[in-house]
This record gives structure tokens, sequence and C-alpha cells, in this order.
């Protein structure tokens, strides 16, 4: 049996019902494959002892999961109200730029995928960035570079 | 940012490290719970009935009340559930993100308080997916508190995540969520008290609330009465954005008057701006204009305006905005989250963006402003949860409060604000999704 | 047993009084009002309350509409529906408009079109107009959900019906919902057909016309069709059907709910195996062999002169072999040729068949109340009692415990315990009998191979008492049917017969081993009667003429010629098997929907047989797939539901043998072999693995299984 499945068990055994260990274990094969590819989603359905159809069901509901490849860096710019009145557009635009990439787009190399999205709840830090899922407070188009040399750097 | 006298939820998190379990030990933490768990629970839920504690997720429901519906274990042998609803997502809100990452222990010791009202051994913390900072905060102070078996008693606390969907806020898409299913909400009876998760009597609190409760049993339910104003009791915790001088988190005594937290709190607009309109409690909110800010922020005064607390998200525009384009960032937003189910919300959304979006463009005749407002009260009323229906309310009180700059849109052929209003063609998530029929009209 | 507790409650003005616990639907329609309503259906679960069409004005309650469809009736309630409340019909309207501005309104070219409950729905409580004047929602479509089924994703309502199936009633977790909000669809998992023996359902349970039928689509408009009510004859369900027809052809079939037997579900063979009626290979005419492996069509004149010369030519010496699918009337008037006119009273019965189950009778729907469920017999359900399968999932569902193994203590100590026996052996339910009565269980069920194997013995001793002479060697097999011309035993048999007659709706089935063939007759073109697994007595109507002539009518001429009285007429010869067998009932009164007689009281304390055991090893059962034999063989869109070579295990013996679901397995027995894939089953007991039939090969009764 493979770690993944292994770690799935552990997963389900911290939760009355197996099926609530689902999206925990979606978050997990996420992390191991990239994004919930067909395989990925088998794998899952496996490990949790239900339908990789199910799999499919709840992952796609949900905006973090992916059944589509993503970049191995995420960029993530909120573009909700708070954030749009202090210049989240520039500041995804000026992602735009930096990165050669529209909203909504994956790099050819894989590297990084830009996107906007709703609300992060950081309206008062505003605007908010989510990169690789951690928060960067009041950024400002002039901040952009930085970050994007920050992932260069690290890949 | 508790800059407040009246600190309660975030009480000495200016002063100390309370993230640190031995730093809120050493403020007296944790003592509510054991003083708690030396009362009988109903004797615990009659003190949350008397602080007149309401709920602080947007529902304002009685806490107390709320409590002393789960069925006693002996008349229902179920497990009884504490859920957490700690997926604050509204627009506007960012609360419970700061209480998690400042007062995790108070919080946990609020959980811990319910479970024993409630005798319940298992709470889930349902966390949204985002919230990765709370998060670890969260993980690092349920390890302090696992390790302390005398604080912990033979209750669990699992920490669970979401994965991006606004609606899981909603008390029974998060239960449906918290059991591994797609977050669509359920029908209402059962309610979750008597079927909540697993069909098991379940309690779903929020964030400030739980993080409120052990100071309501520090001082005594009549105590945090005497707070704030009827119907309104207590503090607040609201969270103040947009265009403000000091954006953040401030703990208010309920009652505060909204000019206050406006312009004396968050330090007015900048620029010298006009303060161009509201939205007080998250964008699920009926909108203010500017001139209807002097009331107090409290559940009856706003009940007047037609308006409400909801989640405390408090948004600020100035005069460049244009109320067309937050009405089709805000329709994108219920567009992008509704869950499919029901039929008025999956479909009306989407219809109320395309015409806001015609509206913008010049395009629109007259008619179709009727028409939008049409739509608003046809989806108003009808849906099974409050998704779908508080998206149209908010909506329609742009065109109301607003009504002649929608007609502007009309008979000028277009937008009077345009590029220099910052939510000129703001790029939405819907928009860009690739099975969006939005991404259709808009190419 | 008490009167029902009963609330009343007023609906548009009129009293009404129904049992406590009835929905606000089924409330208003005791009052003959209708609360209109796209995706309530009580038989998949709880209310979901999604489409929003059934709203109400219902007090007390919040002031806006509610979704009468989740409510249940109480006392004083006091409901409006759209007759009687503006709030009510603005709501149910601003609904449809809701649903229809992203219906494509195509239903000129719909299957759906003039029996669809949008259009329907529309007609009564929708707006005349649109003011959509928008792009539509588009999707790609339609999109084969599998070989049989069709799904146009612009015109679903998102009513989450056939979601609910697939989750709530078949429990194949197969068909979902993906997406979110306006972008949710529905879906199978990357592109893979849904395959499931139940499919077909979500057909019917379609309120528009998202879900097609493919071997339906565009074969006819609704105003054009006649709807036929009868018994599908492919297995002892006997679910009730419509065999909707359009110039002379079956053209689809359709449930007709009986609540007691199959609650509106029919399997997937029983919805499209219809199609064999047109199989290429169908016979029309008589076939007489001809110097050597030759056949000619002959004229029936000419055909009965031959089998009435293949008949004296045997004298006694006949053996009939039965399939099992002939209808009571059918069984009846061969058994009385055979048995009156030739003194011929051996017969090969497809399977056994016990009296003793008679005391242990009830309705399939009993299931779905017991507290505990003992499936014995180790063969599975579903291949053969497809439907039962889903009444025992329900009763699991209401909290019943499934036992796949006797487990005595268990049953005695049950309320309500219910047997079904499912597999080799059993001794035609003696043995299930036999232990409901030792146990105490409220009852039991046999599931037999075939579809009216119970009415076909019955038949076949009415005609006579005389035993079976068993002549040897046989100078005439008469092969009744496909079933039985499709048996390797009845084949074996026919090795030593001097002389072959074969009745049978297939050349490939026939032709070869036959010295005369007769054309055979489906169970949709005839007229008669069926007893299924329950010993219900169940009409089946001529939904088509065949295309020779029925079975009855040239019996009864060839009997003529050996001095027998058979009338060609179903019921006719349904009252001289009524008067011996049915306790008289009379052909008309047996109705749409038989009712199921009485159980008899017991007999005095039955033996339970002694069941063969084997030596050590593994047992091995081998069983008919659902999807086989020769119906299925000739509809090509059922191709894709046969068996798959695989052996199933029980997660016990699986674990034991550190087997894993899916992995390529060797079962073995003294000299042969074969591989498989191993499926892991909860419904299997240890010590038994299952084998589908066409992949058993020579394997004996107990392998060895090793990786």
């Amino acid at each position: 049996m493979s770690a993944f499945y292994d770690e799935v068990q552990e997963l389900k055994a911290r939760y009355p019902h197996w099926r609530s260990a689902t999206l925990p274990a979606l978050r997990l094969a996420q992390e191991k494959y990239g994004y919930l590819s067909t395989e990925a989603l088998r794998d899952c359905a496996e490990a949790l002892g239900t339908t990789p159809a199910f799999c499919e069901a709840v992952a796609s509901f949900y905006d973090m999961l992916h059944l589509a490849p993503v970049g191995r860096h995420m960029v993530e710019v909120c573009t909700n109200v708070s954030c749009a009145l202090v210049g989240a557009r520039q500041v995804l635009e000026r992602f735009e730029q930096e990165l050669g990439l529209h909203a909504g787009e994956t790099s050819e190399d894989g590297s990084v995928t830009l996107r906007p999205v709703e609300c992060l709840g950081g309206c008062g830090w505003a605007t908010i960035v989510s990169v690789d899922h951690g928060y960067r407070r009041f950024v400002t188009p002039d901040d952009v570079p930085a970050i994007v040399q920050e992932l260069r750097d690290g890949e | 940012m508790a800059s407040d006298a009246r600190s309660i939820v975030l009480a000495g998190a200016d002063d100390r490290d309370l993230t640190k379990l031995a730093e809120y030990e050493a403020i007296g933490g944790y003592s509510a719970l054991q003083k708690a768990r030396a009362m009988a629970p109903q004797a615990v839920i009659d003190e949350v009935i008397t602080s007149e504690l309401r709920g602080r997720g947007g529902a304002f429901f009685p806490t107390g009340r709320k409590w002393a519906f789960i069925p006693k274990p002996d008349s229902n042998p179920n497990p009884h559930y504490v859920v957490v609803n700690a997926d604050e997502s509204e627009p506007g809100s960012f609360k419970d993100h700061e209480i998690m990452v400042r007062v995790p222990h108070r919080f946990f010791e609020g959980c811990l308080i319910a479970a024993h009202a409630v005798e319940s051994k298992n709470v889930f913390v349902y966390i949204r997916g985002e919230y990765t900072p709370p998060y670890e905060v969260l993980v690092a102070a349920l390890k302090e508190l696992e390790a302390r078996p005398d604080l912990r008693g033979d209750a669990t606390i699992v920490l669970h995540r979401g994965a991006g969907a606004y609606i899981c806020g909603e008390e029974t898409a998060l239960l449906e969520s918290l059991e591994g299913k797609r977050g669509q909400p359920r029908t209402k009876p059962p309610f979750p008290a008597i079927q909540g998760l697993y069909a098991s009597p379940t309690v779903v609190n929020n964030v400030e609330t739980l993080a409120t409760i052990p100071q309501v049993i520090a001082m005594g339910g009549a105590e945090y009465a005497t707070l704030g104003v009827p119907d309104s009791r207590g503090s607040r915790v609201v969270s103040v954005s947009g265009h403000v001088e000091r954006p953040g988190n401030y703990e208010i005594e309920n009652g505060t008057s909204l000019r206050e937290i406006i312009y004396g709190l968050a330090g007015g607009i900048p620029e010298g701006r006009e303060l161009k309109a509201v939205i007080p409690g998250g964008s699920s909110t009926v909108i203010l204009k500017g001139d209807e800010i002097d009331v107090g922020y409290d559940f009856n005064s706003l009940l007047r305006l037609n308006t409400a607390m909801g989640s405390a998200g408090i948004v600020a525009l100035d005069d460049r905005c244009c109320m067309v384009q937050l009405g089709i960032r805000v329709s994108e937003f219920y567009e992008h989250e509704s869950c499919g189910k029901c039929t008025p919300c999956r479909e009306g959304t989407r219809w109320m963006t395309q015409i806001l979006r015609r509206l913008e463009s010049g395009d629109a005749e007259q008619s179709e402003l009727d028409l939008l407002l049409d739509v608003c009260d046809r989806i108003n009323g009808k849906c099974l949860c409050p998704l779908g229906e508080t998206a149209a309310i908010a909506i329609a009180s742009y065109v109301n409060k607003f009504r002649a700059e929608f007609v502007a849109h009309v008979e000028d052929g277009g937008c009077p604000f345009g590029e220099s209003s910052p939510l000129h063609d703001v790029p939405a998530p819907v928009a860009l999704h690739a099975q969006s029929p939005a991404a259709a009209v808009l190419t | 047993m008490s009167a029902p507790e009963t609330v009343k409650l007023t609906i548009d003005g009129m009293a009404v009084e129904v049992p406590k616990g009835t929905g606000l639907v089924e409330a208003a329609l005791a009052v003959g009002i209708e609360i209109p309503v796209f995706c309530y259906e009580p038989r998949l679960g709880p209310p979901v309350g999604a489409c929003r069409m059934c709203l109400c004005q219902v007090e007390p309650g919040p002031p806006k509409p509610q979704a009468a469809c989740t409510l249940t009736a109480q006392d004083g309630m006091v409901v409006r529906t759209a007759l009687t409340s503006q709030v009510a019909a603005d709501a149910q309207n601003a609904t449809l408009e809701f649903i229809l501005v992203n219906h494509p309104l195509d239903c000129p070219v719909c299957d759906k079109g003039g029996e669809c409950p949008l259009q329907d729905l529309t007609f009564r409580y929708g707006p005349g107009n649109t003011r959509m004047t928008f792009p539509k929602r588009t999707f790609e479509k339609p999109i084969p959900v599998s070989p049989l089924i069709a799904l146009d994703r612009e015109r679903c309502i998102l009513c989450y019906r056939c979601t609910r199936f697939s989750e709530n009633v078949a429990e194949d977790g197969q068909l979902v919902a993906v997406n979110r909000g306006a972008g949710s669809m529905i879906s199978t998992f990357d592109d893979e057909p849904y395959r499931d023996p139940f499919s077909g359902n979500v057909i019917e349970l379609c309120p528009v016309g998202a879900l097609t039928s493919t071997t339906y689509r565009f074969e006819g408009r609704p105003w054009e069709i006649q709807d036929v009510p009868t018994v599908c004859g492919l297995c002892p369900v006997g679910c009730n059907v419509t065999a909707t027809t359009r110039e002379g052809k079956v053209r689809r079939i359709l449930s007709r709910n009986h609540p007691d037997v199959d609650d509106g579900w029919l399997c997937d063979k029983g919805r499209f195996a219809y199609k064999h009626l047109h199989a290429p290979d169908r016979l029309r005419d008589p076939l007489l062999r001809v110097r050597r492996r030759g056949f000619e069509d002959v004229s029936w004149e000419r055909a009965l002169d031959e089998a009435e010369r293949l008949l004296r030519e045997a004298g006694g010496r006949v053996v009939t072999a039965l399939s099992g699918s002939e209808t009571v009337e059918q069984a009846y008037a061969l058994a009385k040729l055979m048995r009156q006119g030739l003194g011929a009273h051996t017969a090969l019965f497809p399977e056994e068949s016990s009296d003793a189950l008679d005391a242990f009778r009830l309705p399939l729907s009993a299931l779905r109340d017991a507290d505990l469920v003992a499936v014995l017999g180790d063969a599975p359900v579903v291949e053969r009692a497809p439907v039962v399968e889903l009444w025992i999932k329900e009763a699991r569902r209401r909290g019943a415990r499934v036992l796949y193994e006797l487990d005595e203590e268990a049953v005695r100590g049950a309320d309500n315990a219910v047997l079904v026996w499912c597999g080799p052996g059993g001794h035609g339910g003696a043995t299930v009998a036999a232990l409901a009565q030792r146990l105490g269980a409220t009852g039991s069920f046999y599931l037999p191979e075939t579809a009216n194997a119970r009415g076909v013995c019955d038949a076949w001793s009415c005609a006579s008492d005389a035993e079976a002479s068993n002549p040897d060697p046989i100078g005439l097999l008469v092969v009744s049917g496909d079933e039985a011309a499709a048996n390797p035993a009845v084949r074996a048999l026919a090795e030593q017969a001097e002389r072959v007659l074969v009745v049978s709706m297939f050349h490939g089935l026939a032709a070869g081993w036959a010295d005369l063939v007769l054309p055979g007759t489906s169970y949709l073109e005839r007229d008669g009667t069926y007893v299924n697994l329950e010993g219900r007595i169940q009409r089946l109507r001529r939904a088509v003429i065949p295309p020779a002539p029925d079975e009855l009518a040239w019996i009864s001429k060839l009997a003529e010629r050996f001095g027998v009285q058979i009338s060609p007429y179903p019921s006719t010869v349904f009252a001289e098997v009524s008067a011996i067998a049915f306790g008289g009932i009379p052909f008309g009164e047996i109705g749409e929907r038989a009712p199921l007689p009485a159980a008899t009281p017991a007999a005095a304390a039955l033996d339970v047989p002694q069941e063969r055991t084997e030596g050590d090893g593994l047992r091995l059962v081998r069983y008919r797939p659902l999807f086989s034999g020769p119906a299925v063989e000739r509809v090509p869109e059922l191709e894709f539901q046969r068996a798959q070579p695989e052996v199933e295990l029980s997660e016990k013996d699986a674990r034991a043998l550190g087997v894993r679901g899916g992995e390529e397995i060797v079962v073995r027995s003294n000299g042969t072999s074969v591989k498989l894939r191993a499926r892991l089953s909860r419904e299997l007991r240890s010590g038994v693995v299952r084998v589908p039939e066409e992949y058993a090969g020579d394997l004996q009764p107990t392998v060895e299984v090793s990786k």
C-alpha cells in the first residue's frame, strides 16, 4: 500500500465517518500530484473507499482544488470590492506584465499560475495577494517585481 | 488594534503574545473554562442566555437559546457535536482572521466551554481553506493545548480545512462540506440542533461568538449584558476597509455610531474625499448612502435603515466609485459562489450580472433597469438559503439608493465614471472560469 | 391495528385530513390540488427543495413562500397554492422563468416534447414570453453518458433526480454533478460510461429532455404512440411495465410502478432488451431439416404435419424441455398435449420449485420494513432478480441489518426478519421456507433463475397426476423456448434424442441441432399470465403482433390432431388452470396491478432439506449474469453491460490471500485454471468465490485461488 493510502486511512480515523476525510484527502492528493488528475482522483477514491466520480464531484465544487494542471507557484490576487477599491486591478495588471501572463493563465514552463480570486478575508490589509498560500499584505504595483523575483529565485 | 476600552474578545492582545498558552494563562486564560466546568451544563447555558450574546457570524441568533435547542443526551443518544464556523468569507469581513491569529486560546477556551454546555466531546473547527496563516496559528495553539489534559479534558478538537467555497459559511452547507460532500445547503427543518453533523445534534457557532464566551463566563452574563444597547449587547469586532485612512479591525461596544467608526477609529476618508456609500455588514447587506452613517452600529438602529450588521464588514466607498460597477463586481461574486442547487440563485445571479454589464456598457434601455429590479425581486424570498436572497437585496439596494446614477448610464449611453472609478473593469474569477457561462458573454 | 394518527389542515380553503407524516404535496393531491414539482421524488430519499417549483404560502411559517415538498402536513396548517395565493403564483412563475432563461426551448426536436413536465408546468404556471435577451448558457451536446443514455446539458434543469438516484437508490456513485453554480452539470468520471444495472431509470426520472434513451431517440412523438400495460418477462420479479409501440413495433419499455413489486424501478435488461424482438436472426417461418445440415422454410400446415409425424413416431417416448419463460397458458397447453394426448409425462424443468414458500409469502415491498435481511445461497441477487437488490438496499438504508450468511441467533432475535435465497441449491425454496419457520422469520423469498418457473411447474402438474417415465432412448425432445434451447443440459439431452423439435425465436439458437424448428414469441407478444417469485399472478398483454402465430395458437391446432381440446384463447386456458391451481380466480380479475394472494397456512414443521456440501478449498458459485442470454446477446447497446472477466472474493478471504481489488489472479481446480480480475465484495461470505458462468470455463465446484 502506498504512503498516500496510509495517510488517508489516518485522516479517516479522525472523523465519525470516512466521508469527512474527503476534503483533506483531496488536498493531500493535490499536494502529491500538483493537481487532481484522473489518476489522483482514482487514488483518492481507492483510499477513501468510494468512486472517482464522487471525488470529482466534490473537488470540482471548491475553488482551491484544481482539476487541470497549475503552476508550481500560485499567485492569487484578491479582486473583490475592498481590494479593488485600493487598486487590486493595478496589482494584477503588474503581475501580468512582470510574469508575461494573462490572469488565469499558467506560464509555459509550468512555474507560475496567476489568477484573480474572491475575497481572501484580508480586506483591511488590501491589496491582499496570496503567494503559495502565504498572505502578502498591502501589496501595491511597485511591490510586484520583488515578489516575482522571489518566485524566480526560488525555482 | 483593539483600541477601544471595551476590549473583550481581543483583550490583552495588544500587550502580550496571547498565541502562547503561558501568556494567555498569565492573564487568567482558561480560568473561565474551569469555572464553567464546575457549573452544570444548563447553568452555563443560562449564563449565556443572561448575557444576551447573539451570534457574530451574521444571523445574530441568540447564542444561549441556540445551545438550549440541543437535546439532552438522555433524549437523543447520538453523539453531540460542536462545529465552529471559521469559514469567514464575506467580502469586507476579516475579523475572525484576526481573532484566530491573535487570541487562539481564548477561542479554543470558548469551544471547550460550548462543548461542556451542550455535553459534547467533539469539536470540529471548519476553517476556510484560504486561511493558511490563521490555520498555522491554531495548529500551534492546539498542540500546546493537547499537551495539557487538565485543560482539554475529554473533548477533542479537530481542525478541518475548507477548500474554497463561500457558501460553506452557511451552516448547513458547512455541515455538508464537513461530511465530505459538495457544500450545498440543506433544507431546514430539520435544524442542525436536532439533525446536524451526521444527523446528530449539532451546535454551529462563529469564531467571534466562541471567543466571547470565556469573558461572558468570567464576568458573568449580567455584567456582559450591561455593555452595548438593547438587543445588541456586548462588544463586537468590526472590520473596516475600503476608502478609510486606517483600515483594520476594531473592537467596539455595540451601538457605537457608524460615523465614529469610520471617521473616529478608522480615520476618515483619504485625500479629503467625500464618503459616497457604506456597505455596513459585508457585501450581503443593504448599502447605506454617505449621509446615512449617523446611526448606531447595532441591530435595531440598522434595522430601521433596512440593513444589518451582518458579519460586521464595513466597507467605505468614496465619491469616485460607480455604483453600477460595484453592482457588477458584487453580482459576479455571488454568481461565482452560487452553489447551483436552487434555481433562482443559480440562474438569477447570472442574469443579474448580464443585465448590469449591459447597463455599464451603455447599451441598456430604461426597461432593463426595471427588469433588473424585477429579477432581484423574483430571486428574493424564493431561494433555499440566504446567498441568492442577499445578493438580490444588495444589488436592488444599489439601484434604489443610487437610481439617478443607474438612469444616467442608460440616458448617457455609458458610464459617467469610467476608468476614474477604482471598480472599473476589475477582473473577477467568474469571468475567467473555464466552465463559466459569463466567460462566453464577455468574449 | 389501530387507525393511524391523522392531522387536519386547510389547503386552498379545503379541509384535509391525512395521516401524520404525509407530505404537503401528497396532502394536496388527496383533495385534488396540484402542487407542481420537478425535483421532488420521494423514492429518491429525503426532499431537497432544489427546484423551488413547489413554493406555496404556508402558515404558520415565515412570510415568504415555502417549498411545500420539504414540509409535512401539520395540524392547523393553512396552505395556499398558486390557485388561491398570488404570492405562490408569482413565486412559481418566477421559478419557471429562471428555469427557462437558459433552457434551449428546442421542444420540436426533443424526445420529451409532448410528455414533458417542464412543458406542462410552463403551460399551467409559467410566463408566456421570455425577457431573456442574453446569450444562453451552452454546452457540448449530446453527451453519451453510456451507449444507452444521451445527456443534453442545456436542457438540464439541475433537479438532481438522476444523481440522487445514483447516490441513494442504486448506490453506485457514478452519475454526479460537477462544478458549481451556473456551471454545474451532470457527469460521469472521465467520460466513462454510466455502468449500473439500473442506469436507465434516470431517463424516466428526468423531468425534461436532458437524459434520453439512445434506443428511443427520435423513434416517435407521444401523439403517435400506443402504450400497452404489461409485465416484464425477463426475470422472476415481474416488474410492471408499459410497452410503448408505434407502427406495430415496440419502441421502448417504461416502468408502470407496482409499489409492492418494483416501486417504479426497472433494470436495464428489462428496459432495453426489447430490441431482441427485431433481431436480424428472428425466425418468422417454421424450418424443416432437409437432407443433411440443411434447413428450408416451410408453411405452417407442413410444419404441423411434421410436428404431428415426429410426435407419433416417438410414441410416448417424448421429453419436454421447458424454459420457465412460457406463460402459464402456454405451459399448460403444452402439458395437456403431451400428457393427455401422448402420455408423455416427462419434462425437464429449468429449476426446482416448491410450494412450501406459500406459507411465508410477502410482497417484495415488505423487505423495506425488515429489520434484518439474510441473503442466503451465495449467488448475486442483482444478477437473478435485480429489483430485489434495490429493495434490500433500501432496507439497509432504513437501518436493517443485511447478512450474507445464516446467523440463526440474529434471525431469531430480530423482530422482523426476512430471508432471501439466491443461489444454487435451496430446493426451489423449500430450504428457505423451512428456515423461516424454524427461526421465526416474518417471511421468505426464493429467487428462481427464470421468469415463470413457478407458473410453468404449476401448469405442468395441472395437466396430469401421472409419474414421469424417463424414456430411454428418447424418441423426441421437444425444446420449448430460447432459455431451454440455450441450456447446456438440454443440449446434452438432445445428443441422446432420436429427434429434436425446437421452439425458438432465433435462427442462431435453433438451427443446427433441430429436425423441426417452430418460431417462438417473446413475452411482449403474448397474452397470458406469469407467476412471479412472490407467487403473484400477473397479466401479460400483447404489445405487438408476433411475426408468427403464437405458441398457444399452434399448440391448440396440433392438440386437435391428438384429440385434445385446448382453446387458443389465454383467458379460457387460464380458467382451466385457475380452477385447479389458483383457487378459481378469473382472468379478468387479475387486474393491471395484481394483488398478492394471501399466505397459506403453514404446514406442520417443515424439514430443512440437506444442502450439498463440498470438500476443502473455496466453493465456486457460477452464476448466469443478468446481462447474458439470448435476448441480451441480440442488443448491441447492452454489450457494455456484459459481465467482466472477474472473480468475486469476500474481503476476508482476499486479505488472507493477500489479494487486492483489481489484481489478476488464478482460479484453479484440479486440472484446469482461469485467470480473472479480483473484485472484493462485502456481500459475499468467506469461503465462497463467484464467477460469471461465461468465464468459469471447466472449473470444478471447489477451487483454489492464487496470485
